[in-house]
């Protein structure tokens, strides 16, 4: 369905420019949910914005190709990119209290949205929205077209958000940190929602997150990112119960999990943190907090190579071949 | 939204009520209406009858009292000047400067709101840089000058426009309009875009950094990611949440294009308000001045009233934060 081969991008300074994404690759199959995961500044959500050209300046996609459904996206000109965005791939953005329109009401904003990509009237595009909003589960509908984002609650304006991304028919739904701005109890009743739409219609998602447990519910595959560069991808079993990076290790050891006996049960930290854009060290950007590197991760930058389906960049990966 | 604006109605009686009050002061303890009003041989008997026509016997409060039922009765007094009711000359020359004020704004909305736009939508390209280097210009340099280089331009070395006066006339009866004969559009034209000049480019700025600002928020980032067309996303989505300040301030200008256009119209030799209030300094003319007062408060509060009025129907939070 998406198909994302070595997407670059930069962030130009006076002087030189700063690899925000060194060469990314992942690809997303139809009817697939894939999680990106990795820790904030890791290029999670910078990858889902040059995904539909939508970096912040003066970030800029320097190289990359991208593919939906057999057909190049990342030399679109303005017009043709605008009638990709929420037709073809819908985005649902983190914070629901800031990426409504605060003084348009909700029908106003999902009607204009469908009728800037499929050819109805306004009234048909009135009771399609209705219908949207009864599916992401707002109670009363018709009146819930006329409020406005203020008088809904966080999780109400989340789903008002995902029948934004979704009401003009996208064959891809990319959700950047659908849940991490809401209340926890809410946070599972949005995860069902997103899991039941994906299971009517199924859409294929990127589901970025930085909660491994919400990968582990959500997602079919995983890609794992750190520091602008991906790690691993492997199904959500194989990474979980075999992870190959010595960095996906971590990343599981250091997440608390659940459970009566676990009090005491030690957290692992990675030691050191993931540094910061442009103090990206030479070599394997994970070398310096990792217990197997060698010479050969300080001085070359491991590729992502595919073994039995899994993808993953280490010259010294857990339990599979050497590179 | 019924408390809400009857609480903006009662603040604005409140004020105007507070004005009048001082107004009424400087009638009272400024010059000697006996002296002036009466002739040097009038009998006691007269001078008796006018005490208590004007109420000059009665405690001050008593007599505020009566200052205030006769203005709502449009018994404002009579001008020490040319002995005429005041109400008659401000009634003979609003009409002049409102009209003054009316095209002005008008030319302030149709050249600074679209310019505003332009600007703020590409604050980078070459267009938009000259317009804000010239605009520096309209900010700094005063209505008179501007008015006196028009008129050197236009009047006397081109010949096109007139330099001074309102031009023929029509009596509705109710109302004298310039706006219905070819002279008259012609004279209004050089002082309208000279009082203009500062709104315009105050306008174009304030538009312009609004939307540069809103343009960044995360709603038209979301606007975007659903592929609206961007007139729709910019003069829709992004400039109703820059109306408020926009609004307030074009009121608050209308406000001064009316109360003090003195200058303005001094050098166009415009008959309107600004020229009546002149003379009645020069003559000491407190009535008139004191009226002028109270008519210059009315105007802003009426003014400001509705610009407030309008603001729920711009942005509805405004009633919540109220109630």
């Amino acid at each position: 369905m998406l198909d994302v081969r070595g997407l670059t991008v930069t962030l130009p300074t006076e002087t030189v420019g700063i690899t925000a994404l060194d060469g990314i690759s992942f690809d997303v199959k139809p009817g697939e949910v894939l999680g990106i995961v990795g820790e904030s500044g890791a290029g999670k959500s910078i990858a889902g914005a040059a995904i539909i050209d939508l970096l912040v300046p003066p970030l800029k996609r320097t190289a990359g190709a991208i593919t939906l459904a057999g057909e190049r996206i990342d030399h679109l000109d303005a017009q043709a990119m605008r009638k990709v965005r929420g037709r073809r791939i819908g985005y649902v953005f983190q914070d629901p209290m800031t990426s409504l329109n605060p003084v348009l009401t909700v029908g106003r904003q999902l009607i204009d949205t469908m009728r800037a990509h499929l050819d109805i009237t306004r009234g048909m595009a009135r009771r399609k929205a209705a219908e949207w909003l009864d599916r992401v589960g707002l109670p009363n509908p018709r009146e819930t077209l006329a409020r406005y984002p203020h008088e809904l609650s966080g999780g109400m304006r989340q789903r008002v958000v995902i029948a934004l991304a979704l009401c003009a028919d996208p064959v891809l739904l990319i959700a950047d940190e659908p849940t991490t701005a809401l209340d926890v109890s809410v946070q599972a009743h949005i995860l069902q929602l997103l899991r039941d739409l994906h299971e009517e219609s199924g859409i294929s998602m990127i589901l970025i997150t930085h909660d491994l447990g919400v990968v582990s519910k959500m997602a079919d595959r995983v890609a794992v990112f750190y520091a602008g560069r991906v790690a691993e991808i492997s199904t959500v079993t194989e990474l979980f119960e075999d992870p190959r990076h010595p960095y996906a290790e971590g990343l599981l050891q250091a997440t608390p999990r659940p459970s009566l006996t676990g009090r005491g049960h030690v957290i692992q930290q990675i030691p050191g943190v993931m540094p910061a854009l442009g103090k990206i060290p030479g070599g394997c950007a994970f070398h310096p907090r990792c217990s197997r590197a060698s010479e050969a991760c300080r001085t070359r930058v491991p590729e992502l190579r595919e073994e039995g389906g899994r993808s993953y960049s280490c010259f010294h990966p857990i339990g599979g071949k050497a590179q | 939204m019924l408390s809400y604006v009857s609480s903006r109605v009662l603040q604005t009686v409140a004020v105007l009520l507070v004005i009048s009050f001082i107004a009424f002061l400087l009638v009272q303890n400024l010059g000697d209406p006996l002296a002036i009003l009466l002739p040097p041989d009038a009998t006691l008997a007269q001078r008796d009858a006018l005490v208590r026509a004007l109420h000059l016997n009665q405690p001050i409060v008593a007599r505020f009292f009566s200052f205030v039922v006769d203005m709502l009765h449009g018994n404002f007094g009579i001008s020490y000047r040319t002995q005429e009711p005041v109400a008659k000359l401000i009634a003979e020359r609003f009409p002049a400067t409102a009209e003054l004020a009316f095209v002005s704004l008008l030319i302030t909305i149709v050249i600074g709101i679209p310019a505003g736009v332009y600007c703020g939508v590409r604050p980078r390209s070459w267009m938009a840089r000259a317009i804000m280097f010239t605009s520096i210009a309209g900010v700094t340099l005063p209505n008179f000058v501007v008015g006196v280089v028009l008129i050197a331009v236009f009047s006397v070395r081109l010949g096109w426009l007139p330099s001074f006066g309102r031009g023929a006339t029509v009596n509705l009866g109710f109302w004298t309009t310039g706006l219905l004969t070819r002279s008259g559009w012609e004279s209004i034209i050089l002082p309208a875009i000279a009082l203009s000049t500062f709104q315009v480019t105050f306008v174009i700025r304030l538009l312009r950094t609004q939307l540069m600002e809103v343009g960044r928020s995360e709603h038209i980032r979301f606007a975007r990611a659903r592929g609206l067309p961007d007139r729709r996303i910019w003069y829709v989505y992004a400039i109703k949440n820059t109306l408020l300040p926009v609004i307030t301030i074009m009121g608050l200008q209308l406000g001064n294009i009316i109360a003090f256009s003195v200058v303005t119209e001094n050098v166009f030799a415009w008959p309107g308000l600004g020229t009546l209030f002149l003379q009645s300094i020069q003559a000491a003319d407190i009535p008139v001045i004191a009226v002028y007062l109270i008519f210059v408060g009315a105007v802003f509060m009426v003014i400001n009233l509705a610009v407030e009025l309008s603001y729920p129907l711009i942005d509805p939070r405004i009633l919540k934060r109220t109630s």
